[in-house]
């Protein structure tokens, strides 16, 4: 045992002298630096032999900060990490859940094109985003200036704006479906009654092309109060030198709009962005609530990439095809989030 | 170096945590079947008087129920618990009837009922049986495509030895078990069996002074008569129809003359029916599709509003008008007068055939007490279990002239000949039968009803995208 220990310490000491000997002849700088931390790497397992001790004290204090980001990170291996690494797995695979897994390369990948609901569910769910995202951006930023003004009850005007997103989205979706009921919807009335839109071609709020609309204006409605504060945050942030500034070169409010407060709202509004845009490529209970009839189906015009999903892997129990298709939405989330941050990286430079 | 080796340590503890994870999973549910359990038998007790009752009807059957213990010979003696995998235990009267009728005949046997629930209780219960750690031994059946998941995930175990062995006759099913066979193997037994009447309410007939609808109407002769009684003044409209946003509800219609099924691929035989019932829509016989789907409007509330004259639905509406207008929850002046006739039928096809749709009991593949777990399957669905069925007012799929008699016998069925008569059925179609991919062409053909029925496509176009993309699933 000793003899041993003897050996393994004369082994690191000549390692070491030689990694001494390269340290000195060495002239890079950064090659120097990373010899110099293997030796010390060395001498710190040297150290740790001679006095009869398993661990260095490194790793002693290594392994207690390990252990405090145990508990957390195990939750998240198991619940998050490995279904995820899991699913790209199986999006090559052939699965039912409960017989054997079979490989079958880009099988999947390579039906998607020909699959009438994969295309449908695609364009819907681009539809919406390309609907949804600048939409309410636009409202949640015109609302927080509005709110950020000395106006009379502005924190009742806040809570107003900020209510739909507290309010449960099933109940809301009913009182929607009410509204924009097709024949007794009080939204149809007044087409009916004062824009003289004859009864035949009032709109079907909840069918056809126009379901997606309904969607859009749902969600527009329903998340501007969040994003409201989020800008409203911004706003708050703006040094109000700037504005005196500008009064005092003249400006006017549109010109202290375009000059100031856009330009410093600039990190505010590329957080507020891509946040819209990774939750609208999620839409799915908005969908299955307010196009999903009383058996929460949805039909062609309606169907979302995220119910899609849910279908072939619940409904048909074919996990790889369901796997394939949540790796195309997060190749296209990750492709737009991509995008976004070099166009912000961009500006800034 | 360091890094690696911990990173490696860390995982590995990982994987320890998600096994250990799984174990306690697995130990706390059985520590909550107990508690299911301890209270079913709380339940029992406290229900002396329900007991008292099931025992004086035990005493007509025991002569039957002997006779089957002596076939199952060992299945008497030792302790067995079945865990029965069931839904809406509290609104279903049957699960209880049955559990305590069974158990009163086999003292060994205690049944375990697990409720899953029932908007979601196939897709439920195909999870809970995926991968490994599942301890059901008998599982309900609910509809056909869920079904056919769980015989294609080989978790339901072939019941063709079993049923050999007990010598069951299968045609006493009347031909409904050919339906549900998957490669000549039978995976469930049915023991209830609903198909499909149309329910009028009299008082609107009387109103109209029109004839109340016979058990012998052609299509046309049902269309006449929805017109005829339909009354479309605003305030007061009186609709001759209703039909329910099921597809179910309209395009099987075309199944009856039963040369079509919805396996086939080609629908263009749905195509009449689409046709007539948007043409009722657009003369506001019938309610619109897209008002019924936007505000969700239930068959129920429909029905029991007492504007609707007729409407097509399944006879498990029977027992629940009977027991809502008992409970007074229906306004009885508004739909309390009211009867049953048999299904239209095309020109040149027999009256009385209609669509059905079974609910089966299955025994699982990871079943430790498969013989034990047979022979409730085999109870429920032979003769005492559709007596129990039919004395809580239900259709059991072993339908005969006595299980007829106690039904139409209940309190508050309606008591005039046509609606007795209206029970009997010469031919049962499965609204799905079994088909491999039956889950997917369910899904199209329920996706372009819905794209039809909101006319955003036309019957034309609504058809050859179900053509097309049925095929497309027939095709792989």
């Amino acid at each position: 045992m000793d003899e041993k220990k003897a050996a393994q310490i004369k082994k690191l000491e000549t390692e070491s002298a030689a990694l001494m000997q390269k340290i000195r002849e060495e002239s890079d700088i950064k090659k120097k630096q990373k010899l110099i931390a293997e030796r010390e790497k060395k001498q710190r397992k040297l150290t740790a032999i001679r006095n009869n001790r398993i661990l260095s004290r490194e790793a002693k204090r290594d392994l207690v900060a390990y252990s405090f980001i145990a508990p957390n990170f195990i939750g998240f291996a198991v619940f998050t990490l490995i279904p995820i690494v899991f699913a790209f797995v199986l999006a090559f695979m052939n699965w039912d859940g409960s017989n054997e897994i079979t490989f079958v390369g880009f099988d999947n990948f390579m039906k998607l094109p020909s699959d009438t609901f994969f295309v449908a569910a695609l364009k819907n769910t681009m539809i919406y985003v390309v609907g949804t995202v600048p939409l309410t951006m636009i409202a949640s930023l015109a609302l927080a200036i509005v709110l950020n003004q000395k106006i009379i009850a502005r924190g009742l005007f806040r809570t107003v704006a900020f209510f739909p997103y507290v309010a449960s989205l099933v109940a809301i979706t009913a009182v929607w479906s009410m509204i924009f009921h097709p024949s007794k919807g009080p939204i149809n009335y007044l087409l009916l009654t004062v824009f003289g839109v004859p009864q035949e071609n009032l709109p079907k709020w909840f069918s056809g092309s126009l379901v997606l609309v309904t969607l859009i204006l749902f969600s527009v409605w329903k998340y501007m109060g969040y994003y409201m504060v989020i800008y409203l945050a911004g706003l708050q942030g703006i040094s109000a030198e700037l504005y005196e500034a500008g009064s005092l070169d003249g400006a006017n409010t549109w010109q202290k709009f375009k000059y100031i407060t856009w330009p410093q709202l600039r990190s505010t509004t590329f957080f507020v962005v891509v946040m819209l845009t990774i939750n609208c490529f999620k839409v799915y209970d908005i969908a299955v609530m307010l196009a999903g009839g009383s058996d929460g189906k949805l039909s062609t015009s309606a169907t979302v990439l995220v119910y899609y999903i849910y279908q072939n892997a619940f409904n048909y129990w074919d996990l790889g095809y369901s796997s394939a298709i949540a790796m195309v939405l997060f190749l296209i989330v990750l492709a737009v989030t991509l995008v976004q941050f070099r166009y912000e990286k961009k500006l800034e430079a | 170096m360091k890094k690696k080796v911990l990173s490696v340590l860390l995982s590995a503890t990982m994987l320890t945590g998600l096994l250990a994870g799984c174990g306690s999973d697995g130990g706390a549910q059985t520590s909550e079947n107990t508690a299911d359990n301890t209270q079913t038998q709380t339940d029992a007790a406290a229900d002396t008087n329900t007991d008292a009752a099931a025992e004086t009807k035990e005493d007509e059957t025991q002569t039957d129920a002997a006779a089957t213990d002596a076939n199952a010979g060992d299945a008497a003696g030792e302790a067995v618990t079945l865990k029965w995998a069931i839904w809406d235990k509290d609104t279903t009267p049957y699960w209880n009837a049955l559990k305590e009728a069974y158990e009163a005949a086999n003292p060994n046997v205690t049944l375990e009922m697990v409720d899953l629930g029932s908007a979601d209780y196939m897709t439920v219960l195909a999870t809970e049986l995926s991968g490994s750690g599942s301890d059901f031994d008998v599982v309900t059946i609910k509809d056909v495509p869920g079904y056919a998941t769980l015989v294609s995930k080989n978790t339901l175990e072939p019941l063709d030895s079993y049923i050999s062995a007990a010598g069951i006759d299968l045609s006493q099913y009347g031909g409904v078990d050919k339906q549900v066979t998957v490669d000549g193997s039978l995976y469930e037994l049915p023991f209830r069996n609903d198909f499909w009447v149309v329910f009028y309410n009299k008082d609107i007939f009387d109103a109209a002074g029109v004839d109340y609808p016979t058990n012998d109407m052609t299509f046309e002769e049902y269309d006449a008569l929805a017109r005829q009684v339909a009354d479309p003044t605003f305030g007061s409209q009186i609709y001759g129809t209703h039909y329910h946003t099921w597809r179910s509800a309209v395009q099987l219609f075309g199944v009856l003359d039963g040369q079509h099924s919805i396996l086939d691929g080609e629908y263009d035989f749905f195509k009449p029916y689409y046709e007539m019932v948007l043409n009722q829509e657009n003369d506001q016989i019938c309610r619109n599709y897209a008002d019924l789907s936007a505000e969700g409007l239930h068959y129920s509330a429909a029905f029991s509003s007492g504007d609707v004259a007729m409407m097509n639905m399944g006879s498990w509406y029977i027992s629940t008008l009977i027991s809502s207008l008992a409970n007074g929850e229906y306004d009885s002046s508004l739909c309390g007068n009211w009867g049953l006739v048999k299904y239209p039928h095309a020109d040149g096809v027999e009256a009385g055939s209609t669509l059905g749709t079974i609910t089966g009991l299955a025994v699982t593949s990871v079943s430790a007490n498969k013989d034990a777990a047979f022979a409730f399957v085999e109870w429920v669905s032979g003769a005492e279990g559709a007596k129990v069925m039919a004395e809580t007012g239900n259709f059991p799929a072993l339908m005969n002239d006595e299980v007829a008699g106690i039904i139409a016998g209940l309190e508050g069925f309606p008591t005039d000949e046509a609606s007795k008569e209206a029970l009997s059925v010469s031919n049962l179609y499965l609204e799905v039968p079994y088909a491999e991919n039956v889950s997917q062409i369910n899904d199209i053909l329920d996706t372009y009803h819905k794209s039809i029925m909101n006319q955003e496509v036309t019957i034309d176009e609504g058809i050859a995208s179900m053509n097309e993309e049925v095929g497309k699933v027939l095709g792989q």
